[in-house]
């Protein structure tokens, strides 16, 4: 028995070393033992792992096609769709544990410093600044900065480059507006919970579902909060960066007055996925607070739906100028090879070239990264003029915390939010909050 | 006396048909929601139209020619193949020793398999990907990307071994002794006896198998990058935008995905019923 045990063991252990050997085969030779103006790209057949689906997927492959007709180093470019943000997460850590990488991926700023701090993706700034394959310093300069800053960690670490961005804004209806003696978009929070109150009370002419008159749905999620924060001058992290700041008098009056138009019966808690764009375009909900990257979805099911007139505005706002927080995953390359990732690096300089920002944003209704785009979407906005104002509010932008950890931070504030939609006192919930919350910036 | 005791019967009878009529709208009304949506425009699922104003069967042709979903089906359809005949195979010749054959450690060994009951996927995630990355490098034939990895890792389930285990130890053992005199060996036994009589707990298996492996989606985005094997359940996911669902879209493409579900129950609803009541698992 003992022998038979022996065995066993020894075989497991074996096995282990061979599992352990075959992983280490994996690990690619650092760029920094390279010299990057010597690697040669050519012939890398190289992967991309994203999120786009439908339209969005269809224009993404037609420019990887583009890009793998015309590079001259005859590099191959392989688009994967891999599921959700969190899919492709899910996939990353269980590819880190593997050894086995994608060269190119979407992911969050702080899921990007997850992976750049398990050694799953690379640096940048080397590439950035390559006097063979970089970028020149007018092109540098041409990105938006606060965009670039975004995937920036200390010791200028870039673990990321921007395609594209979306900005939170208020989109109300502009009809039912009138119809309620006002003639224009709340500018102030107080304005805002008038009208509100007034939305409940007046329902819109137009509303296909009489039974429901709602000025506004909160939807949980953090950039929701964060939003309503950044527009009364406050934020989620601390000015060095190493502290979340979410027991804070920006975040208790957000919480305080959603609570209490909620209470009222003016202000409901979303209840389902996408529930307060769907009340928006049947007209029982006046303001709700998205992503611009829902406009085609809004104006289509406008259409379908109550057919009324609608726009976007800034969040009502106690600050001087108004604050849009603005978010968006960027693209990362993964750590394989030189060779590999010199390939990559070229597929993302010429997917973020102000004639490919163009043609993205045309599909995707993001925003571009690169100024000068704008230059060539001046038929775009003409057809979208919503799209194009707010384009304009991206000079007030200010964003979410690029710290690790993030996504669970997020987790945390949504929950606490329906905590206190749901009754819950909102002093102790953002204490045990900040507090979880700051646990987590430990752990990395 | 009588009378009223009759009438006692008859009122509860009354309830119990009430409350299961209830119980069943209460189940069926998802399908119900989810059939009708398929059939509306994309303005009527906005507007919570309960049902269609004119029946839009467009949305099933969008559905299965935009995400390619014959493919999809079909590799779910091998998928699925695989992994339950593999259950069945793998489960049964488990099953079997832990309940006919005395050895020592038997006990022990059940309880383990069913501990693995209680470790939930996604711990298992991680070790099961280096499993199959290191196979997929070893091995001849290609594990990632390909029906290997979507398949053999789940021809083994604890839940199955337990169930037909528990259907095997009601098998007398005189049928064994009876075997045994005619010169039969367990092999033997296993597969002319006990196979015949293991009809209902074994499609009650492979109902349950099929189900989850039609259903899987976490682990098939985990080990596959391209639509070659990938199921059904992933295309379903494509309808759902970063700005919003196609809600109508995805309801056609549902009700596809559900027919081969309700085709296979149908034909082993009457053994599926058996295998779970004589299993032991009834309530």
């Amino acid at each position: 028995m003992k022998n038979i045990t022996r065995t066993g063991l020894a075989a497991l252990l074996l096995a282990l070393v061979f599992l352990a050997g075959c992983g280490e085969q994996e690990v690619s030779q650092r760029p920094d033992k390279v010299s990057l103006e010597s690697i040669d790209p050519t012939g890398q057949e190289i992967v991309f792992w994203y999120q786009h689906v439908r339209a969005r997927e269809e224009a993404l492959q037609e420019m990887i096609a583009q890009f793998n007709a015309d590079n001259p180093h005859r590099i191959q470019l392989r688009g994967e769709f891999a599921g959700s943000y969190g899919d492709i997460y899910n996939k990353m850590v269980v590819g880190l544990q593997g050894g086995s990488v994608p060269d190119l991926l979407v992911a969050y700023q702080g899921q990007a410093l997850e992976y750049y701090m398990a050694d799953g993706i690379v640096d940048l700034r080397p590439y950035i600044t390559s006097e063979t394959w970089g970028l020149s310093q007018a092109e540098e300069a041409d990105f938006v900065q606060a965009f670039m800053r975004q995937d920036r960690i200390r010791g200028g670490v870039q673990i990321g480059l921007p395609p594209n961005r979306s900005i939170e804004v208020i989109y109300y209806n502009v009809d039912w507006l009138h119809e309620l003696g006002a003639d224009g978009p709340p500018q102030t929070w107080d304005e805002f919970a008038r009208l509100c109150r007034a939305a409940r009370d007046t329902p819109f002419s137009g509303n296909l579902n009489k039974q429901r008159s709602l000025g506004f749905i909160l939807d949980e999620d953090a950039s929701r909060l964060a939003s309503m924060v950044f527009s009364r001058g406050g934020n989620f992290l601390n000015a060095a960066g190493d502290a979340y700041t979410l027991d804070t008098p920006e975040a208790t009056a957000s919480l305080r007055l959603m609570k209490e138009l909620v209470a009222d019966g003016s202000v409901e808690l979303m209840g389902e996925r996408y529930g307060d764009q769907t009340a928006f375009v049947v007209g029982e909900c006046l303001l709700i607070l998205r992503s611009t990257s829902g406009l085609p979805f809004v104006k289509d099911g406008v259409e379908a739906g109550a057919d009324f007139d609608w726009d976007v505005a800034p969040p009502p706002r106690t600050t001087q100028e108004p604050v849009v927080n603005f978010y968006g995953a960027s693209i990362s390359v993964g750590r394989t090879t030189p060779e590999r990732q010199l390939a990559a690096w070229l597929f993302l300089k010429w997917f973020t070239e102000p004639e490919q920002q163009a043609r993205w944003v045309k599909a995707s209704n993001y925003f571009p990264a690169r100024l000068s785009t704008g230059d060539l979407l001046e038929a775009h906005f003409e057809a979208n003029p919503r799209y194009r104002k707010a384009y304009a509010l991206l000079d007030y932008g200010t964003s979410e915390p690029a710290v690790a950890g993030y996504d669970g931070v997020r987790r945390m504030i949504a929950q606490a939010v329906v905590k206190v939609m749901q009754g819950g006192d909102i002093g102790p919930t953002l204490q045990r909050l900040q507090r979880e919350a700051n646990a987590t910036l430990e752990e990395y | 006396m009588a009378a009223n005791s009759q009438r006692r019967a008859s009122l509860s009878q009354w309830l119990t048909y009430a409350g299961l009529t209830v119980a069943g709208l209460a189940a069926a009304f998802p399908f119900v929601w989810m059939i009708l949506s398929s059939f509306k425009t994309r303005g009527e699922t906005l507007r919570r139209v309960f049902v269609p104003q004119a029946v839009q069967w467009d949305n099933y042709i969008v559905a299965w020619k935009e995400e390619d979903f014959s493919l999809y089906f079909e590799n779910s359809l091998w998928i699925a193949l695989f992994v339950v005949v593999g259950t069945m195979l793998f489960s049964l010749m488990a099953a079997y020793p832990l309940a006919r054959m005395e050895f020592r450690g038997r006990e022990p060994v059940f309880l383990v398999i069913l501990a693995t009951l209680m470790v939930p996927e996604t711990v298992t995630m991680v070790p099961n990907f280096l499993t199959v990355s290191w196979l997929h490098r070893v091995s001849p034939i290609p594990w990632l990307n390909n029906w290997p990895a979507l398949t053999i890792p789940f021809m083994v389930s604890a839940f199955s071994i337990f169930l037909l285990r528990q259907f095997m130890r009601g098998i007398p053992g005189e049928l064994y002794d009876s075997a045994r005199i005619d010169g039969a060996g367990h092999l033997r036994f296993l597969f002319k006896i006990v196979l015949p009589l293991c009809r209902a707990p074994l499609l009650t298996v492979g109902m349950f198998t099929f189900i989850g492996s039609w259903n899987a989606l976490g682990w098939p985005l985990l080990v596959t990058n391209t639509p070659t094997w990938r199921p059904i359940a992933v295309a379903l996911q494509k309808f759902v935008t970063e700005a919003g669902p196609e809600v109508h879209l995805q309801m056609a493409g549902a009700v596809i995905a559900t027919i081969p579900v309700l085709v296979i129950y149908g034909l082993v609803q009457k053994e599926f019923t058996e295998g779970i009541s004589m299993s032991g698992l009834k309530g």
